[in-house]
């Protein structure tokens, strides 16, 4: 726990002087405008909390896969992946404390969507259901660390993975549901988007800020949790097979 | 006479540089399923806000608007490339060479509307008709020639902003995805530009991209070629005048340069 | 002989960053130089003494805080253009070209850049392959070449325009040594053409071998400039005598003759004694000689030497 939160720590530090962080603190507002923009031109009011929530998980999405996409590389092409395998530090909690602290600083964007919202728009989305909002933000950013850290694994092991990490945007976007929900893609799309932990994610968030009262509640809570932790799994797995081979060939030095 | 002939070859020289690093980042199979794939989505994302909103014309819009964005958020990619020439250290050489900057940089990112061009085609005839958006045989060749004219013309502006961040490449793709969002926001590619207080509406009004997507759904709802003609000419009028800012730019950042020594020599 | 580059109380200063108490740090402190058209030109000293300031200032690439540079009497600062057309720049190291290009798709480039076209342009580059040996690389990438090669390269784009005046800024940095005699040699046919160069470096053997003149410079002053051989034999009060097969009593009593600065042995066993005046050197002979040393010799002072003693010893520091 402690290493946890001493890579958490180190994380956070890099994270709010890097120039993605700032990238995605000043977008998120931009998509919020855009957003809203349509919402208010077709009259749907009703859509603002939509469009509050969407850049929310689209910085959460875009910034953890960035970070991903660096961290386990970046160690490498640095050669300090080596030096790591060989201190006593768990690497796939360094690497999971890591992007856990980048998920946490991009959920800021939330309370900058919020404002854009309330100037110029002068909508005043009402958080109808704080906690569930709190619980789902916590959980999506837990989820979405343990998604990234399978990303960046994959970005290791498989190097080409990495020249198409651009497009692993738009498509989870559209099958997150995280501005049109999910209920609205064709029927067969609809199985596999509720393998991606933001479908749930999304309409449980836009449940918090509807003022009916929210249904399901802990199981929907628990199927974020649950893909998260299937995420993790799998970038455990996958991030010891790499160590395993460092440590058996001496190097990665692989492209 | 002079000056146009060697203009010309440095822009050709220029484009094949530009042409060898986009060889060199992408093969077909990458620009197809990696970048063609995701600027599809990102269309189709917007499609289906239309189809949420439950209005064909609403959808129509959404459609026609993003598949042109396309070429854009392509296009504003030159700021990053541009910036690659700190990276690589040929700033000072450059520098030191009897030529405009603005010259060179034309030349050197011109891989990126040529390849949005083609993204943004893809998407308006082979997307579109997907979402009930389809298109005439008379009407192809308008688009053939109006979305490069609108890339073309954006790619002027991103030229532009590129003099900013030659000697701050940490700030390269902030300026880039921030320009193309604010151009997605007002320049009528997901609402009218009449959505917009008048102030907003006049700086949508230099902008390349307010025109020449004008110009496409002029096309698209059959107006007079006279309208279309219009929206074009002022596509490429805002394009002309945004070049010769880009051009004015890169000769106050090579004074700024020999002043401040900003321009590192090798090493 | 006329002068191909001239300064006159050039100076050029920078604000000093924030944290070093305000003020201005001094890059280069009125500096005269002159050098003679047809000359190679060494330019020595350590890093930071402001010997790039002086090739940026040159090659228009950054302006003067005030003095007068020129360039073929073009002067740098208003007749930019002109000084541009008469001078090729090339720097060591690997940054500076294309490297998803190949090096005739660079040399054309540059070329275009310098006012060639056409056919012109065509046989230029062809040239420049060939007088660089990279005609057989000609269709490869950049990125795939040796240190050497991309030196040569290098080299070939400064020369693009065919310049009178080439500024060599340490363009032998990380080069190892065959390529570094390779690229003395084409040094010696840009000579041998009648163009002036400057050449800045820290390599003292460098200079020694292919310079006319060096100068030294040190936090953005001339030390002094002369040819290699004379600036040795300016402190040839400095000597050094080298000898075999010399007994730890006759050692000692060296060490205790004044005029005497240094005396020690290396580790394969040879006694070297440095010093400060020509008597002493006569005192040391004689001593050696009549203790029975004949395998002795007397060294002048390399340029290495006279750098050191002229700007110190300060080892790898960098001046602030």
């Amino acid at each position: 726990m402690r290493l946890f939160r001493d890579a958490f720590r180190f994380q956070a530090a890099l994270t709010l002087r890097s120039p993605d962080t700032v990238h995605v603190l000043v977008t998120a507002p931009l998509y919020t405008v855009v957003f809203m923009a349509i919402s208010r031109h077709a009259h749907r009011t009703d859509l603002a909390a939509y469009a509050v929530l969407a850049p929310v998980l689209m910085s959460l999405w875009s910034l953890a896969l960035l970070t991903a996409g660096d961290l386990i590389s970046r160690e490498r092409s640095r050669g300090t992946l080596e030096a790591m395998v060989a201190t006593p530090a768990s690497f796939p909690v360094v690497v999971l404390a890591r992007i856990t602290a980048v998920t946490t600083i991009s959920t800021v964007s939330f309370v900058e969507s919020w404002l854009v919202a309330w100037w110029p728009f002068g909508v005043v989305v009402r958080v109808e259901h704080p906690l569930t909002l709190l619980w789902c933000l916590v959980l999506s950013a837990l989820a979405m660390a343990g998604t990234a850290s399978a990303m960046s694994a994959l970005y290791v092991l498989l190097p080409t993975a990495r020249t198409l990490q651009n497009s692993f945007t738009y498509p989870f976007y559209l099958l997150g549901g995280i501005l049109v929900p999910v209920s609205y893609l064709p029927e067969w799309l609809r199985p596999l988007s509720r393998l991606v932990f933001l479908s749930w994610s999304s309409d449980l968030l836009r449940s918090a800020l509807s003022p009916a009262p929210v249904v399901d509640e802990l199981p929907r809570l628990a199927a974020i949790a649950v893909l998260g932790a299937a995420g993790c799994a799998v970038g455990g797995l996958m991030i010891t097979r790499i160590l395993r081979r460092v440590r058996s060939t001496g190097t990665l030095a692989r492209t | 006479m002079r000056y146009l002939v060697r203009t010309s070859t440095v822009l050709r020289y220029s484009a094949a540089n530009a042409w060898a690093d986009f060889r060199a980042s992408y093969t077909w199979w990458s620009w197809t399923f990696g970048w063609l794939g995701r600027m599809l989505a990102q269309v189709t994302f917007f499609a289906f806000v239309g189809i949420m909103l439950g209005d064909q014309a609403q959808l129509r819009y959404l459609v026609v608007g993003n598949a042109v964005m396309t070429c854009v958020v392509e296009t504003m990619s030159v700021v990053a490339s541009s910036s690659s020439e700190g990276r690589i250290g040929t700033l000072p050489l450059l520098s030191a060479a009897p030529v405009r900057l603005a010259w060179v940089f034309l030349g050197r990112s011109v891989q990126w509307p040529v390849s949005g061009s083609l993204t943004a085609l893809v998407s308006l005839l082979a997307l579109a008709p997907a979402f009930g958006v389809h298109w005439s045989p008379t009407q192809v060749p308008a688009l053939v020639l109006l979305v490069p004219l609108t890339a073309l013309s954006t790619y002027a502006v991103g030229l532009f902003l590129s003099a900013f961040v030659l000697t701050a490449s940490g700030a390269r793709n902030l300026l880039s995805n921030s320009a193309y969002l604010v151009m997605m926001a007002i320049c009528g590619v997901q609402v009218p530009v009449d959505f917009w207080p008048s102030w907003v509406r006049s700086i949508a009004s230099t902008l390349p991209l307010t025109h020449g997507l004008a110009a496409i759904r002029s096309v698209g709802d059959r107006a007079p070629v006279a309208d279309v003609l219009g929206q074009a000419g002022l596509a490429l009028a805002c394009g002309v005048g945004w070049l010769v800012m880009a051009v004015l730019a890169f000769s106050l950042l090579e004074q700024h340069s020999r002043r401040r020594d900003a321009f590192d020599f090798g090493g | 002989m006329t002068d191909a580059v001239e300064t006159r109380s050039l100076r050029r200063t920078f604000p000093a960053r924030a944290g070093r108490g305000g003020g201005e740090i001094v890059a280069l402190g009125g500096v005269d130089l002159s050098i003679p058209s047809g000359s190679v030109r060494g330019l020595l000293g350590p890093n930071g003494a402001g010997k790039t300031t002086l090739c940026k200032i040159l090659s228009t690439v950054l302006l003067p805080s005030s003095g007068t540079a020129s360039v073929l009497g073009h002067d740098v600062r208003h007749e930019t253009l002109a000084v541009k057309r008469s001078i090729g720049v090339v720097f060591g190291g690997d940054r500076g070209l294309y490297g998803r290009l190949t090096p005739r798709q660079n040399l054309q480039l540059w070329g275009a850049l310098y006012d060639l076209h056409g056919r012109a342009l065509s046989r230029r580059v062809d040239e420049l392959l060939e007088r660089v040996g990279l005609s057989g690389r000609a269709r490869d990438r950049v990125d795939g070449f040796s240190r050497g090669m991309k030196q040569r390269l290098h080299l070939a784009r400064g020369l693009i325009s065919d310049p009178r005046v080439l500024i060599l800024d340490e363009p032998t940095s990380g080069m190892d040594p065959v390529a570094v005699r390779d690229f003395r040699g084409l040094i010696g046919e840009l000579t041998a053409e009648g163009r002036t160069l400057l050449l800045t470096t820290h390599d003292m053997a460098e200079a020694e071998a292919v310079c006319d003149e060096v100068t030294l410079i040190d936090n953005g002053v001339l030390l002094a400039t002369d040819t290699p051989a004379r600036l040795a034999a300016r402190l040839s009060t400095l000597e050094r005598v080298e000898a075999d097969g010399v007994a730890d009593d006759v050692l000692a009593g060296l060490s205790a003759l004044s005029g005497v600065s240094k005396a020690h042995r290396e580790t394969g066993g040879r006694v070297v004694v440095h010093t400060t005046t020509p008597a002493a050197t006569s005192e040391v002979l004689a001593l050696l000689v009549s203790a029975g040393v004949t395998a002795l010799r007397t060294v002048r002072p390399s340029l290495e030497e006279v750098y050191l003693h002229v700007i110190g010893d300060r080892g790898m520091l960098v001046s602030p």
